[in-house]
């Protein structure tokens, strides 16, 4: 994996803006009116690969990938492509709305003590605190309205868990190496998802969580390797590991919580095997909504179990205002050596374009405590579906104007 | 005015959140028979409110001013026509809404898209109008005068009895400055210099009334700043709009001639809508013009990723000796709602640039019409909590 060893390198969370006939597609396909194989859809794809590639070398961002463009969505504000693209990859699973999963879809499980346990969106903490916001179609958009409009809602396991998506990954990965070499970009990656977070919904068919875990980290591994395989680095999207916390009502003990954690992250190294950390970076935000935020869990929690990822690689959210004073926890906790940080210094969470300046202050803050050399600029999140296109472009060039004041005030 | 001798005071931009109902009493325009009982219960209920949520100087949260909507930011300046003889509607005018106030903007050009996309979920959003749109046609075309008298009072009434009775030390009334008032078209004076004059000798009677009631006096003049986007971008003019600033400056000067100086605080921003802000121009233009307006203290917009590297511009200019500073560091730009870590450091920073008894804690903008009154708030907590953490560090 490249490090920022002359200069400052740029990078991002993963999913940018769709093209609008990308966009009709997707939604087609979510419906059933259009199959996942049509040609026609094959070819757009890779058109469009192959110009988001190209658009991020325009505007700086060394480290491109496909946009997540090979993930469907279901509108141009939609924000779940990142974990609801695997169960199209997935023999095992009972459609969303089927009998079998809606009668889980919204089902409150209250937490006991020694038996944590994740519940619906309603009833997430920091929904409940400030439930009129979150049900308030007026208020400047929590996005959750979006994904409550989306088609694809969260299948059922109801048989043994088989990786199915070969075809799809190939033409991802066929596309991205196409568009790297046409724009000479020395590096890519491409973003999966982890055991963690894939294993959340409902499962009916394995006898424990465990297993149900065990078994969605053992097909993921075939989409882990085919991309380490390909020479892409491969971003586990785990988003899960911080956001849990608020899933689980009433708040659980820091010690419960963790154990719960740690046998996630288990899976998710237990799904990595054999792969080389270097190639693999860990991506970690609290959840991409709009809204408060209140109840997220302190990074200085669950850092060790971060580190605990057999990664090269740590992307963290840090630029928005309820986590950008978490950079002083890399004070205490040492990032191991050769290890990279990849830290949020520009944001979804505002549609106000970040000044380089603030990128600039942010990555230094970062390089003055771990090494210049081992930070590279990221994005809190994917800013595709978060936030309208003109500002996505404008957040990541904003990025790389940030990262070259960076450059000039840390190489002089 | 109060500064922060033992510990970081904390206060606000100005506009809170209106109850529903009083919200749709402006919309209605209902008689005064109904609005006047409910304005002044709810006037009591949001100071009351700042208290518990640790606010030291605290305002009426702009309730007098009308707000015909939830999401509605244009009341601080709105609310002011009513108040002024020499003003009709023209249909020419009006047919060109907004556009009659830019002479093109930078910003909205690179992101036509974005704002396109914005103007018309906002048309669905506010079916009754907001307070800015029936501004829309508004001409100047006979000599100003001030004529608000009995609304203002009514205000300061409401005010100075909220404030007695939750036994609140100091509090402040916001006022829109000459600047932003000859945004609207005028057809009577001979040039732009006379029109802001003549707006500065009316506008100055609801400044001294605010003074004399005892009030901290802020003067609301995001046009300041934000005019730099509205009228000098395309051309990237920055001394045309530095000379225009200056004269601002004299006018505003000139209607606070006879004001002491420490009764009066001076608010700029650019701009609360949720846009992308990349045309703003940077306070570092501005500060010299900027500290020559006559108050004490100077509230500026502080706490977004577009201005939060600003606090270095006092690191090379000096805040004159006795003058105060009022950061913004919680902000209307986003729902996230600020850690009071963050909040703390933000304050630390302006803290060790111009001393800690020079700082009071505010906010970018107001909150109110500008995020779900949970978040806004929930965001005056964060401001309180973030103030107490950094008193801690400073004074420890």
């Amino acid at each position: 994996m490249r490090h920022s060893t002359e200069r400052i390198l740029t990078t991002h969370a993963g999913s940018l803006s769709r093209p609008p006939d990308l966009i009709a597609l997707g939604k087609s396909i979510a419906v059933g009116e259009t199959k996942s194989d049509d040609p026609a859809y094959a070819r757009i794809l890779a058109a469009a690969v192959a110009d988001v590639v190209r658009k991020q070398r325009e505007l700086g961002v060394d480290i491109p990938d496909d946009g997540e463009f090979g993930k469907p969505v279901g509108g141009s504000y939609d924000y779940g492509a990142w974990w609801n693209y695997a169960f199209a990859r997935m023999s095992g699973f009972s459609p969303a709305g089927s009998p079998a999963a809606a009668a889980h879809e919204t089902q409150h499980k209250k937490s006991g003590v020694a038996d944590v346990a994740l519940t619906s969106y309603a009833n997430r903490r920091d929904w409940q605190k400030f439930s009129e916001f979150y049900q308030d179609p007026e208020s400047s958009g929590s996005l959750m309205g979006s994904a409550a409009r989306r088609p694809v809602g969260r299948p059922a396991c109801t048989g043994p868990i088989k990786y199915t998506g070969q075809a799809a990954l190939q033409a991802d990965i066929a596309n991205l190496k196409n568009a790297l070499a046409a724009t000479g970009a020395e590096e890519g990656f491409m973003c999966s998802i982890g055991p963690g977070s894939f294993a959340r919904g409902v499962d009916l068919y394995y006898k424990t969580e465990e297993e149900f875990l065990f078994a969605s980290a053992d097909a993921m591994h075939e989409e882990y390797k085919a991309i380490v395989d390909a020479g892409i680095v491969l971003q586990i999207d785990d988003p899960s590991l911080p956001d849990n916390w608020d899933m689980i009502n009433p708040e659980p003990p820091l010690r419960e919580f963790k154990k719960f954690e740690q046998l996630r992250m288990e899976a998710l190294n237990h799904a990595l095997r054999g792969l080389p950390p270097d190639r693999i970076r860990f991506h970690i935000c609290w959840g991409s909504w709009h809204g408060p935020h209140t109840t997220d869990i302190p990074l200085q929690h669950i850092v060790d179990l971060v580190l605990s990822v057999n990664a090269g690689a740590y992307s963290v959210e840090a630029g928005n205002v309820r986590h950008e004073h978490e950079w002083r926890v890399w004070q205490d906790v040492k990032l191991p050596d050769g290890k990279l940080l990849i830290p949020g210094v520009v944001s979804h969470a505002t549609n106000i374009v970040e000044h380089p300046q603030v990128v600039a202050d942010r990555i230094v803050r970062y390089a003055k405590i771990v090494g210049r050399e081992n930070v590279i600029a990221g994005t809190d999140c994917g800013l595709g579906g978060r936030i309208h296109p003109q500002i996505a472009w404008a957040k990541l060039q904003a990025l790389a104007d940030g990262a070259a004041l960076a450059t000039k005030e840390l190489w002089g | 005015m109060k500064r922060s001798t033992d510990r970081i005071l904390t206060t606000h931009v100005g506009s809170l959140p209106r109850p529903d109902d009083l919200v749709g009493l402006y919309r209605d325009d209902a008689p005064d028979q109904k609005l006047l009982p409910r304005l002044r219960s709810a006037i009591d209920e949001v100071v009351r409110q700042q208290v518990q949520a640790g606010i030291d100087i605290v305002n009426d949260g702009e309730f007098g001013k009308a707000m015909r909507n939830a999401m509605d930011f244009g009341a601080w300046w709105s609310y002011v026509y009513p108040r002024l003889a020499g003003y009709e509607l023209r249909e020419e005018e009006k047919t060109k809404g907004r556009g009659a106030w830019t002479f093109g903007s930078k910003e909205r050009k690179e992101f036509a898209e974005f704002y396109a996309a914005e103007a018309s979920a906002a048309a669905t959003a506010s079916q009754g109008g907001t307070s800015t749109a029936r501004l829309y046609g508004l001409t100047c075309a006979a000599p100003v005068k001030y004529v608000g008298h009995g609304a203002l009072k009514r205000d300061i009434d409401n005010l100075a009895a909220a404030v007695r009775s939750a036994g609140v030390e100091e509090a402040f009334m916001t006022a829109v400055s000459p600047a932003t008032l000859q945004i609207l078209p005028n057809a009577y004076y001979k040039n732009a210099e006379e029109y802001t004059w003549a707006l500065a000798e009316a506008i100055a009677e609801e400044y001294k009334a605010i003074v004399d009631a005892g009030f901290i006096l802020q003067i609301d003049d995001p046009a300041l700043v934000d005019i730099y986007d509205w009228w000098f971008s395309m051309n990237d003019d920055l001394s045309g709009f530095r000379k225009w600033a200056a004269f601002q400056v004299e006018a505003v000067n000139h209607a606070l001639e006879g004001i002491p100086e420490d009764r009066v605080r001076f608010h700029i921003c650019w701009g609360s809508w949720h846009g992308p802000h990349k045309g703003d121009v940077g306070l570092k233009d501005v500060v010299d013009l900027l500290l020559r307006v006559k108050a004490q203290a100077y509230v500026i917009e502080a706490g977004n990723v577009r201005h939060e590297h600003e606090w270095k511009v006092w690191q090379t200019t000096k805040l004159p000796e006795g003058k105060l500073l009022i950061p913004g560091v919680v902000s209307h730009a986003t729902n996230v709602l600020e850690h009071p870590e963050l909040v703390a450091d933000r304050l630390i920073r302006f803290a060790e640039v111009v001393g800690r008894e020079n700082i009071i804690a505010g906010t970018d903008c107001g909150l109110g019409g500008r995020v779900h009154p949970q978040i806004a708030w929930a965001k005056l907590e964060s401001l309180s909590a973030g103030a107490k953490l950094a008193t801690k560090e400073l004074w420890s």
